[in-house]
């Protein structure tokens, strides 16, 4: 233990759109860096599964793609969220909030009750 | 919803793969690029930085393939890319295409005219709710096979019994009536009581059923009216509903319009249907205290099933029976209780399983004829197919390839053939004899569609798994002849399949050949050329009376003699060959003086009311005695005429002219004048019966009963002489509808059903022979083309001509004999289902089966001889060079 975790399967994609939501708009290797900085350097993403994933979101109508100039005047393709996008993340983020909540109460040191 | 646009987009992915490429390149490419320029940052050498974004990448090319199998479908892809294969292949070969895909359409095409007429035969269910449930209920006799129900029976049977839900009546026939209006027409007439239509869970598609106050006796006149009627004389006007008809010349208002495809559980049809009005009190003394006879139907409780329905019956039919039927007669009446399916079709069953199986046999020879193809066409393309799996082409995506190729062959057979089969079901159509029910229904719809595909699934199945399964082998790759064993008896056990089916099939064909020979060759016993019958309907409101009837009928009679050319005008009730509907029991006749023969025993007899011409009109010679004359007709006495058999039976050995016989129905002693020559008179096929002819007196009480029918021989030709009697009978009573019919009409009508099978069978055996011979003439074909470098070292050896000759034909020859034998066999068994449609022929009829095993095994060894003689003039050199 101790080392970088892996991301869970399904949950790539509401990192993604959660931090678009708070980001607007990034690059995928800009967003590959914001969600491992955003993990506390926990997670270690592997990038070439990200692209897929950003594939799909943006099939299914979450997110739109732009090609844009990064910072340092470079051409990159810029992701940002979609109306839908924005409201299924606030669903998902309920839902896992949720699940978390209930799984934590399990793995909580047992209290007197 | 985003799901199903997710898999849009995936979907159209597909057609334009190359830009969404270059796309990803150029974001991986400036993906690679920030990563590198970080490390940079991060103190790297721009070297290390970039292999450290590319590692952590995970490959660019791994990346690259889960984004493109993310972006496409990947499976429909391979789908898509076997059909654009298999496609490409059947461009190239397109003799071989064309020839698969017309032998699935001709296989399919049968199938499905076919099983679009069995269907509502066999399958379909009836237009009633709950169908299932619904029975034909009442009591039957040698006389009439179809249950029906004396009245004096009904309201005991309906308030005691329990299986059923709901009994209901309708009258047992439709009766001609006339609508009286400035438009008149002459209608069909009919009564059902008002639970008729609740029963079979009908509602009127306009108005509504009939009250039960309406039911009753003596209550308001109203009606309810066909959807034909409404529609064509009516002009669909909803204004119908509460509008009064003429029927008949007295009022009836109108309170419903039945549905358009409504059709009686008797399959009669009926323009005007008044309620039943069932009178308990009258009922009970009708008809001798047997009451009206009607046809009854009943709703089965749920869960209830036929054989109990009959046992919990049982006992309410001993008790009326034992009540109301005279004694004598108890034994002859049964209970009868039979699914509606059953009461609509029982007597086409047979037919319609035998034509579906025959077709279907059709098909299983069409799909085994493609299977050899394709087996074949791997055969050749075995060095490619090894090719790909070396190349790395698993066996499962061999086996995809193959039946992708099987499905689109069969799928556009599966078209051709459902275009085939509305042109074939047209032809059956206008073959089919009248009383095949449902047929003016047949039509290709949905369903009939969906079997069609089913169907083309099936022949997948059937043709492409067989050569799917057969592994390429790797030693293809190395030799250029390759030969499989395993492959050359699958082929050959195919064709042998094919001709044990074909034997069957033709050894039905003629077993139906030949009984419908014997039926049309047969000696009726009368004379046809020139006779024709004139059924006058005359309105029963005006001709109310025997007395006005006879009146017509004898002018009529007296118009139709003075015409040229006329011969002979006899007036009948009904002409053979036909005419079950005649006859009374033999039974109730008896010799004057002498008791009745015990109930139930000498079957039945059958009678008609002539009158002395109608004996010259059909040329039925009188043997013995004489015939009727003239004077006779104004006489009082009880004269008859008896047929040959009849005498026989009656007198043997005595002579029987001047005896005297009585019958029980209105005791009254008949004379025997003479003995008339048999004529067949109990259909084509039935045998004949005993007949009995009663003179027709000019007397009104003579007059009651069956309607005449008036017999006319001419020396003229039926078409020239039918214009002269229609206006003679114009001139009498110019509304009364009169149909002609010529007697050759109504005996080939008799034999319309058997030509029909015949004709069906005899195609399907043809078309199943002619498939069978292709598919033998492929493999011996192809096997020598094969040999031809045997035959050529073999003819190098010092073999004749001739003995090649016998090597290719050795082959042949054991195929057919095997396929024959197995068929004979296989077809002595099958033979028995037709069994109740042969005509003086059994199903072993051992004539048949040699001229069937002749014809198949001379056809067979010429379609073999063809190879057989090409690989003969096969030039050594040329062989032997060819490797």
């Amino acid at each position: 233990m101790g080392g970088k975790a892996d991301v869970w399967q399904g949950t790539l994609a509401l990192m993604v759109m959660r931090t678009l939501e708070t980001m607007g708009s990034l690059h995928g290797y800009g967003l590959a860096r914001r969600i491992e900085q955003t993990s506390g350097d926990k997670l270690e993403l592997n990038y070439g599964t990200l692209y897929p994933a950003l594939l799909k979101l943006e099939q299914e109508g979450y997110i739109r793609s732009r090609w844009g100039t990064s910072e340092n005047n470079r051409k990159a393709k810029f992701y940002e969220l979609t109306k839908a996008g924005r409201k299924r993340v606030r669903k998902a983020a309920k839902e896992w909030k949720q699940a978390t909540g209930i799984l934590a109460r399990f793995l909580s040191p047992a209290e007197e009750g | 919803m985003h799901k199903l646009r997710a898999w849009w987009l995936r979907v159209c992915g597909m057609f334009r793969p190359g830009h969404a490429d270059e796309d990803f390149s150029a974001e991986l490419e400036s993906h690679v690029a920030l990563h590198t320029e970080d490390g940079i940052r991060a103190g790297l050498s721009p070297a290390d930085a970039r292999r450290q974004a590319l590692i952590r990448l995970g490959g660019v090319e791994q990346t690259r393939q889960t984004y493109r199998e993310r972006h496409t479908l990947p499976w429909l892809e391979s789908v898509l890319r076997d059909v654009r294969y298999a496609l490409r292949g059947f461009r190239r070969n397109p003799i071989f295409t064309l020839t698969v895909i017309a032998t699935l359409a001709l296989g399919i095409g049968a199938t499905t005219a076919v099983f679009s007429v069995v269907d509502r035969i066999l399958f379909r269910s009836l237009p009633y709710a709950h169908d299932d449930r619904l029975v034909s209920i009442g009591t039957v006799h040698s006389l009439e096979r179809q249950e029906f129900m004396m009245g004096g029976f009904f309201f005991d049977w309906r308030d005691n019994q329990k299986p059923f839900e709901a009994m209901a009546a309708q009258g047992t026939m439709p009766h001609p009536c006339d609508l009286v209006e400035s438009n008149p027409a002459q209608l069909d007439c009919l009564t059902f009581d008002a639970g008729f239509l609740p029963l079979l869970g009908i509602s009127p598609v306009l108005g509504r059923n009939f009250l039960p106050e309406e039911d009753r006796p003596n209550g308001p006149r109203v009606v309810l009216i066909s959807y034909g009627l409404w529609q064509g004389h009516y002009n669909l006007d909803p204004g119908i509903i509460g509008r009064v008809m003429d029927v008949d010349g007295s009022p009836a208002r109108v309170v419903g319009v039945l549905p358009k495809d409504f059709q009686f559980p008797t399959l009669q049809s009926a323009d005007v249907i008044f309620p039943m009005a069932l009178d308990r009190a009258a009922q009970a003394t009708a008809n001798g205290g047997f009451g009206n006879p009607m046809r009854t139907f009943a709703r089965l409780k749920p869960g209830v099933s036929l054989a109990q329905s009959r046992e919990e019956m049982e006992p309410l039919f001993d008790r009326t029976r034992d009540t109301l039927i005279p004694a004598p007669y108890r034994k002859e009446i049964h209970l009868s209780i039979r699914s509606l399916r059953d009461r609509e079709t029982l007597d086409v069953q047979v037919t319609a399983w035998v034509l579906l199986g025959s077709v279907f046999a059709v098909l299983l020879i069409a799909c085994a004829n493609v299977a050899g193809l394709m087996i074949a066409r791997g055969e050749a393309r075995e060095r490619e197919l090894a090719m790909r799996s070396v190349l790395g082409a698993s066996r499962g995506r061999l086996i995809r390839q193959t039946l992708t190729e099987a499905a689109l062959l069969s799928l556009a057979g599966g078209a051709a053939g459902l275009a085939l089969a509305e042109g074939l079901l047209q032809v059956f159509v206008d073959l089919a004899p009248t009383g095949i029910p449902f047929l003016k229904r047949a039509g290709l719809d949905l369903r009939i569609a969906l079997f069609t595909v089913l169907l083309s699934l099936l022949c997948v199945g059937l043709f492409g798994l067989l050569p799917a399964l057969q592994t390429p082998r790797v030693v293809a790759l190395a030799s250029r002849t390759a030969k499989s064993r395993q492959r050359r008896v699958l082929r050959r056990s195919l064709v042998v399949g094919q001709i044990t089916i074909s034997m069957i099939l033709l050894s039905g064909a003629a077993l139906l050949l030949k009984s419908f020979q014997n039926m049309e060759e047969q000696q009726l016993g009368v004379h046809t050329g020139g006779v024709f019958t004139a059924q006058i309907a005359l309105p029963g409101f005006r001709y109310n009376t025997d007395q006005k009837q006879m009146e017509f009928y004898l002018q009529a009679e007296a118009a139709l003699r003075r015409l040229p050319g006329i011969v002979a005008v006899g007036i009948t009730d009904s002409v053979p060959p036909g005419g079950w509907e005649n006859g009374f029991r033999w039974s109730d006749l008896a010799i004057y003086g002498k008791p009745h023969p015990a109930p139930g025993t000498g079957g039945s007899v059958a009678d008609r009311k002539v009158t002395p011409d109608y004996f010259r009109a059909l040329n039925i010679p009188i043997v013995r005695g004489r015939n009727f004359t003239e004077e006779d007709r104004n006489s009082t006495e009880h004269l008859v005429v008896i047929s040959k058999l009849m005498a026989s039976r009656l007198f043997p050995g005595e002579d029987p002219i001047g005896k005297r016989i009585q019958r029980s129905q209105d005791g009254a002693a008949y004379t025997i004048v003479g003995v008339a020559q048999n004529v067949k008179n109990g259909g084509l096929v039935e045998p004949d019966q005993p007949e009995i002819y009663f003179l027709r007196q000019s007397a009104a009480d003579n007059w009651d009963g069956r309607a005449p029918l008036l017999i006319v021989d001419s020396v003229l030709s039926p078409k020239a002489a039918v214009p002269w009697v229609r206006s003679q009978i114009a001139q009498l009573d110019p509304t009364v509808p009169t149909k002609f019919e010529t007697l050759n009409e109504q005996v080939s009508k008799l034999a319309d059903r058997p030509r029909f099978e015949t004709a069906l069978l005899g195609f399907f055996a043809f078309t199943g022979l002619v498939m069978a011979v292709i598919g033998l003439y492929g493999v011996i074909a192809f096997m020598a083309a094969q040999r031809t470098q045997e035959i050529g070292v073999r003819m190098a050896l010092g073999a004749s001509r001739f003995d090649i000759l016998r090597l290719i034909l050795r082959e042949g020859v054991r195929l057919i004999a095997l396929g024959t034998a197995l068929g004979i066999a296989a077809a002595l068994v099958m033979s028995q289902l037709l069994r109740s449609l042969l005509y003086q022929v059994g199903p072993r009829d051992p004539a048949s089966f040699i001229m069937v095993t002749l014809l198949l095994a001379l056809v067979a060894l010429a379609a073999t001889l063809v190879p057989a003689r090409s690989a003969m003039k096969t030039d050594p050199m040329q062989a032997l060079r060819c490797e």
